[in-house]
């Protein structure tokens, strides 16, 4: 007698095996090896910068960012598993879910001047960090509903006026670097989407003239939009040596330590810079600084290229994907990396205004470790799920 | 497929998801975009740390170096014998580092007083002294000198709650002696702007401190010594890293030697007082207003200053470490304060002139000679007065009447003698310019003496030209025509020293060293050497000082000389000598004048009148004169009653021998 239960029974378990090993499989394991080398290489980074920031304890920043980096892993993981469509479907909810955890921030006290965490016992939750992915999420929702009607103005209308409510409501906590970063990514959602660009243009237009108003016309007018330093930010680097004790104190310490750290690099002893306190924030905003100072243009380069792989896998993922609102998730997510990567290295090295956009994968911080690690997770959840063709 | 079964297809998708060439296009437009920016970022890093490497490294290794200057102790002053005069003591400065104050300005108000409170001192002292050092961000500013040891113990302890404030060691200082000399020591206080303007050249910076008069002023280029420097590592904070390296040690200044004996100096000074004392003390007109004077005493052989007095005098100290403004109105060193303290910081010695009255006749007398309007043993009249252009000149004896010969004119001081010499100057012809001026001005008066130290008056030498020029139209526009011209009251005023002639006292005393030297001029001086001390392997050794001007031959005729010299022996040693009551009876024999000059001062009650400047100048011992003593009493009364007297004590010092006062003062 056939035992065709048992037989069954074996060919389900064979064939959940093999499910299983496909899922490994297909997972983009270049990405994969990439974020990790990432990881690694901005904890080895940050074990050496922050040695002498924390006089008790000089394994402290490391020892969390460890942390966060494993709780990360975690969601990465959980990321993959989940099939983006569930997100597609409840784009609404995310979409409203991110702008009230944005919105409470913003009604808690002030944290050094600026309201950007909502602190939860042993952790300070930085909500717009998780929002560039949940901003990029419902976008891509709400264009892949649409997506037959992308010619239609009132959609990319639409658009523009879903995001301007996050943008605005980051930008007042202040945080302008992220409300930034969320602009790109609107600009990255809409031209993967696939609007004319005709729209494309009249946005960019339109973006350029708020830009000439906000800091050009209306102050001379008399109706300051930023604040003064925020202003000074974003126009110091274009005269660096106007307020060297100031404004672009910053940027000048910045430029030193990466320039002192030449070909190979000061080591973390030497790198006075660093150690000595002259470059502020040198284990969140301005670590690409302390790292090129500590390893040379080699150190400095190597990240460079780590981020130029993920980005290219990115891109990659982008024309691979199942699915319209798959590629705009993927598109919203690598150029908001891009972007971030780029303001916050060029910052350092004085070509970009001076925001708060902290280094993926590299500045210490648990919220943007983890988020970013969920970006992967989702681009890597893509990837799985994507078609088969061009494999 | 297997994959069919994991991931189902999507209902919601009516046609497989195609990779659109318009998608095509956008992502790579995107890529395109990407490596852009990765282009531009490895560009930029490749400028910074290849091209612009070797520049920012060297920006960042002086981010964290501070270079500390270290003050060199200052020389010390002593007199001619290795005594000192000004020395050292350390103390404790707290001081700030402008750039390490907290950027943030309700912080720094904040620190700056609570720094106050411990400091025991008002923060608006501490925000004035920042900002007058502003534009010097790379030096520390000294807010406070001589900290105490519990200011300095709280500072130290509690550095992270001060940054930018430093503690470091000083020199400060010290005055062994208190008040002595101090006309001629001069104080040191801290570089000023102006200073610094002059002086930035030869190696002064900001907050320097520097000599501000006398010797210290004179001499700081030896006194001073060479800053030494370290290099201090510090963080952001500016908190140091360790102990500082030394790069170049400092030098310290060299050791001034003055030609100044202490011993002689005190008793110049004490002699001063006691001269001022007696002057009060005694019942003659307006001598109760006796407030001031000085003594000077010279070598009339090389012109080596031995003791320079000068009274009212303040205590140099006050400006050490912390200048409190109060104190120094107090002593009467500030602009609003110094009338009413009758000028402390003047020195009267050099700084000073005065109508010089009879001590003048030896001037007139040589002249004269030398002009060949007068013989020495040739009789004039010497009365009660004398008319002359429709004045009466008065003698200040009004009871003598007879003849006298030079020496005995000069001996018993007789004006209407003087009068009928100054006429004859004023009849000499007008072509050959005024005579009796013209070997004044051979003696040294009308023209600084070229002493070191300042700063000094030239006096006044009246000539006819100056009469011309000082009384025009503008000046003097009611009486300018009459003014104007010499008249022959002037020369015969001027042979006793009075009317418009000023001289100094040390213009006098240089006259007497020339009197008593045989006809050379000297040049007062008091630097007799600068020793530089042993320090870092230079051993120490006399450095070249530019030597003092060598006497200068006046061609004066020895006989007139000696003329002159003979009267100033009988002055004091006759028994009608103006001073032989004071001088005859002291053991070393002294020739010198007595002088009474009449000079209209304004007490202070709002009506000036004439004040009699109690004067006595001379040498001794009178056959090979080894001291030259100038005394000067401001409103002392006569010659004899106060000047001689003072005078007489710093010979006694001199030459260690005391003197019995010997009849009744006939002076004037």
């Amino acid at each position: 007698m056939v035992d065709y239960a048992s037989r069954a029974a074996t060919r389900a378990r064979r064939r959940e095996t093999t499910d299983v090993a496909s899922f490994v499989r297909r997972l983009d394991w270049i990405l994969i090896g990439s974020v990790a080398a990432l990881v690694a290489y901005g904890l080895w980074a940050i074990a050496d910068i922050t040695r002498h920031d924390v006089v008790t304890n000089p394994h402290y920043y490391f020892t969390h960012q460890v942390a966060y980096a494993a709780i990360g892993g975690v969601c990465l993981i959980a990321a993959v598993l989940i099939d983006p469509d569930v997100y597609r479907t409840r784009w609404r909810e995310i979409f409203g879910g991110m702008c009230f955890l944005i919105a409470i921030v913003l009604l808690t006290g002030p944290i050094r001047g600026s309201k950007r965490w909502l602190d939860v016992g042993f952790f300070k939750f930085q909500p717009s960090e998780f929002g560039k992915v949940l901003f990029v999420l419902a976008l891509a929702g709400f264009l892949a509903e649409r997506s037959r009607r992308l010619h239609d103005p009132r959609t990319t209308l639409s658009v523009v006026g879903l995001a301007l409510i996050p943008i605005f409501l980051v930008f007042l906590q202040p945080d302008f670097g992220s409300a930034l970063v969320y602009c790109a990514a609107v600009g990255a959602v809409l031209l993967v989407a696939g609007t004319p660009w005709t729209h494309i243009g009249a946005l960019a237009a339109g973006a350029v003239a708020i830009a000439v108003l906000v800091l050009g016309v209306m102050p001379a007018a008399g109706v300051p939009v930023l604040k003064k330093y925020q202003e000074k930010r974003l126009t110091g680097f274009l005269n660096p040596d106007s307020d060297p004790g100031g404004t672009t104190y910053n940027i000048t310490q910045s430029k030193n330590a990466i320039g002192a750290g030449q070909l190979r690099g000061r080591g973390p002893e030497n790198a006075t810079q660093t150690t000595l306190n002259f470059l502020p924030e040198h284990h969140t905003d301005f670590v690409f600084a302390s790292l090129a100072e500590e390893r040379g243009f080699f150190g400095a380069a190597f990240l460079l290229m780590l981020y130029l792989l993920v980005v290219w896998r990115g891109l990659r993922i982008v024309t691979l994907a199942r699915e319209p609102f798959s590629a705009i998730v993927a598109g919203g997510l690598v150029v908001a990396l891009l972007f971030q990567v780029f303001v916050n290295v060029g910052m350092t090295m004085g070509i970009a205004p001076i925001t708060g956009i902290p280094l993926p994968f590299v500045s210490v911080g648990g919220s943007s470790m983890i988020a970013n690690l969920i970006a992967v997770g989702l681009l890597l959840s893509i990837h799985v799920r994507a078609r088969t063709g061009r494999r | 497929m297997i994959s069919r079964r994991f991931l189902p297809p999507d209902p919601r998708v009516e046609e497989p998801y195609r990779l659109t060439p318009r998608l095509a296009l956008r992502v790579g437009l995107l890529g395109m975009v990407a490596i852009a920016v990765f282009a531009t970022l490895f560009l930029r890093l490749w400028s910074l740390q290849i091209l612009n490497g070797q520049q920012l490294l060297r920006a960042a290794q002086n981010n964290q170096r501070r270079d500390v200057r270290v003050e060199a102790p200052r020389g010390s002053i002593v007199d001619r014998n290795g005594l000192p005069l000004v020395t050292n003591v350390p103390g404790t400065a707290v001081q700030i580092w402008q750039t390490d104050l907290p950027k943030d300005r309700s912080a720094r108000l904040r620190e700056l007083r609570k720094l106050a409170r411990v400091l025991l001192m008002s923060p608006i002292d501490i925000g004035r002294t920042l900002r007058r050092h502003r534009n010097d961000l790379l030096a520390p500013v000294t807010i406070k000198d001589s900290a105490t040891e519990l200011q300095v113990g709280y500072l130290k302890e509690r550095r992270h709650d001060f940054p930018g404030v430093q503690v470091a060691n000083e020199y400060l200082r010290y005055y062994p002696h208190r008040e002595l000399a101090a006309h001629v020591l001069g104080y040191v206080g801290e570089i000023s702007q102006q200073q610094l303007d002059a002086l930035g050249k030869q190696g002064y910076h900001l907050g320097d401190t520097i000599g501000q008069s006398g010797i210290e002023s004179v001499y700081d280029r030896y006194l001073r010594g060479t800053p030494g420097l370290d290099i201090l590592r510090v963080d952001s904070l500016g908190s140091p890293l360790g102990q500082a390296t030394p790069v170049v040690p400092p030098h310290p200044g060299s050791e001034v030697r003055l030609t100044i004996d202490v011993k002689l100096q005190a008793a110049a000074e004490q002699a001063l007082r006691y001269g001022i004392e007696r002057a009060r003390n005694s019942n003659c007109y307006g001598c109760w207003n006796a407030n001031g004077g000085s003594i000077v005493a010279l070598d009339p052989r090389d012109g080596s200053v031995r003791a320079l007095a000068s009274y009212p005098t303040y205590r140099p100290s006050l400006y050490v470490g912390r200048v409190r403004q109060r104190a120094l109105d107090a002593a009467g060193l500030t602009a609003k304060s110094a009338e009413s303290m009758n000028y402390p910081a003047l020195d009267r010695g050099i700084d000073a002139a005065y109508p010089p009255g009879s001590t003048w006749k030896p001037v007139t007398a040589i002249a004269a000679m030398q002009e060949h309007i007068l013989q020495p043993f040739e009789s004039l009249a010497c009365t009660g007065s004398y008319t002359k252009a429709g004045h009466t000149f008065k003698n200040w004896d009004p009871f003598v009447n007879e003849a006298m010969t030079l020496t005995t004119a000069i001996a018993q001081s007789c004006d209407t003698y003087f009068y009928q010499v100054g006429y004859r100057f004023y009849g000499m012809p007008s072509r050959l310019g005024p005579r009796l001026q013209a070997w004044a001005h051979r003696f040294g008066f009308g023209q600084k003496t070229g002493i070191d130290l300042g700063p000094e008056q030239t006096g006044l030498l009246p000539t006819p030209d100056w009469r011309k020029q000082t009384y025009t139209k503008k000046t003097d526009p009611k009486q300018w025509q009459v003014d104007s011209l010499w008249k022959p009251g002037d020369s015969i005023q001027l042979a006793i020293g009075q009317k418009d002639l000023l001289v100094t006292p040390m213009q006098m005393a240089r006259f007497y060293a020339m009197v008593a030297n045989g006809g050379k001029l000297v040049t007062p001086h008091l630097l007799l050497d600068v020793e530089q001390p042993s320090a870092n392997r230079t051993r120490g050794r006399t450095l070249p000082t530019p030597p003092p001007p060598a006497p200068e031959p006046t061609n004066v005729d020895a006989q007139a000389l000696a003329v002159v010299r003979e009267g100033l022996f009988e002055a004091t040693h006759s028994s009608l000598g103006t001073s032989s009551a004071i001088f005859g009876g002291f053991p070393i024999s002294i020739s010198g004048k007595t002088g009474t000059a009449e000079k209209v001062i304004d007490p202070g009650d709002g009506y000036p009148r004439t004040f009699n400047q109690s004067w006595w100048c001379g040498y001794g011992p009178s056959d090979s004169p080894d001291l030259v003593v100038c005394a000067l009493i401001e409103n002392g009364g006569h010659g004899g009653d106060a000047a001689a007297p003072a005078a007489l004590k710093v010979f006694e010092q001199f030459f260690g021998k005391q003197a019995t006062q010997k009849g009744p003062i006939h002076s004037d």
